[in-house]
């Protein structure tokens, strides 16, 4: 039953010219993670070419428009979740990045390692994401 | 082309002569010509990509890009603990162009990745260089004309 499912799906996917890795059913935490590390690296170019762009298109300075986010009065839980929301991307693609960075010297690619690496990467992620956001 | 690095690495050490690169970004002309060239003798169920000196094209432009790309990684990490630690106008400057460069490279490989056709992909290029140029240029104004990224963040977190 599952399988004709899945042969469906496949075939969706294909007739869509979209990549059929997408529709695999068995996806890894490795193919996940690398995924996620392209997709947080367009997320936070896309942020910082929004601050640098309204820079030089929007008026009004900074400290301008932190007061307008300040007059909201927003209860300290959402701003909590702001911070929290803004830094993890940002901390998975840091803590990420290292590991492509220790991949890049050779070390830690046997397969087992790639798991433990994933989930020690995934682990930072979540707790200096909770602590910067509390700071 | 994440993939095609992984092959060679996970075919291990075959044959002394062969000198190992593992290249992330490879063009697909390159690609097939590395494999013609190189008939592995006892197969394993993937392929060696071989890289020796006689096979070799000639320019060392992407592989220095390459180390370009990991030493600006490597010098964006450090700003961020520097930064906080040293907050002031060099540290902004530094990070604005550090930033900007590591995203221009990382969008230059997402579009290499998946934009197809020389001519899409040399405009879609043109676009990514403008987006980084005016972001660049953004940052820039901000660190002169405003408070600077640095003090800007410990604003943002003071809220």
């Amino acid at each position: 039953m599952a399988a004709l499912l899945l042969r469906n799906v496949g075939r969706h996917c294909l007739r869509a010219h979209l990549s059929p890795r997408l529709c695999i059913r068995n996806w890894s935490l490795p193919m996940a993670m690398s995924i996620c590390h392209r997709g947080t690296g367009m997320a936070l170019s896309a942020g910082v070419s929004l601050f640098g762009l309204s820079a030089l298109l929007i008026p009004g300075n900074f400290e301008s428009h932190l007061e307008l986010v300040k007059s909201l009065c927003l209860g300290p839980s959402l701003i909590y979740t702001a911070k929290f929301a803004l830094v993890f991307p940002l901390m998975y693609h840091t803590w990420n990045g290292i590991r492509h960075l220790v991949w890049d010297l050779g070390k830690g690619l046997k397969i087992p390692q790639l798991y433990q690496s994933g989930v020690a990467v995934l682990v930072l992620t979540v707790l200096t994401s909770a602590g910067l956001a509390a700071m | 082309m994440a993939s095609l690095w992984r092959l060679g690495v996970l075919c291990g050490a075959q044959g002394g002569r062969a000198l190992f690169v593992r290249i992330p970004v490879v063009r697909p002309a390159q690609v097939s010509a590395f494999l013609q060239d190189q008939p592995a003798p006892g197969w394993c169920r993937t392929q060696h990509i071989h890289l020796s000196p006689n096979h070799y094209s000639g320019s060392k432009a992407a592989s220095l890009h390459w180390t370009g790309e990991r030493v600006v990684s490597v010098l964006l990490l450090g700003l961020i603990p520097a930064a906080y630690l040293n907050p002031g106008s060099a540290m902004d400057y530094s990070l604005a162009a550090a930033l900007t460069l590591h995203s221009h490279w990382g969008l230059g490989q997402v579009v290499t990745d998946y934009v197809q056709g020389d001519a899409l992909q040399k405009a879609v290029k043109a676009g990514v260089l403008a987006l980084s140029a005016l972001t660049f240029a953004g940052l820039c104004y901000f660190n002169y004309h405003d408070v600077g990224i640095c003090k800007a963040v410990a604003m943002l977190w003071k809220l």
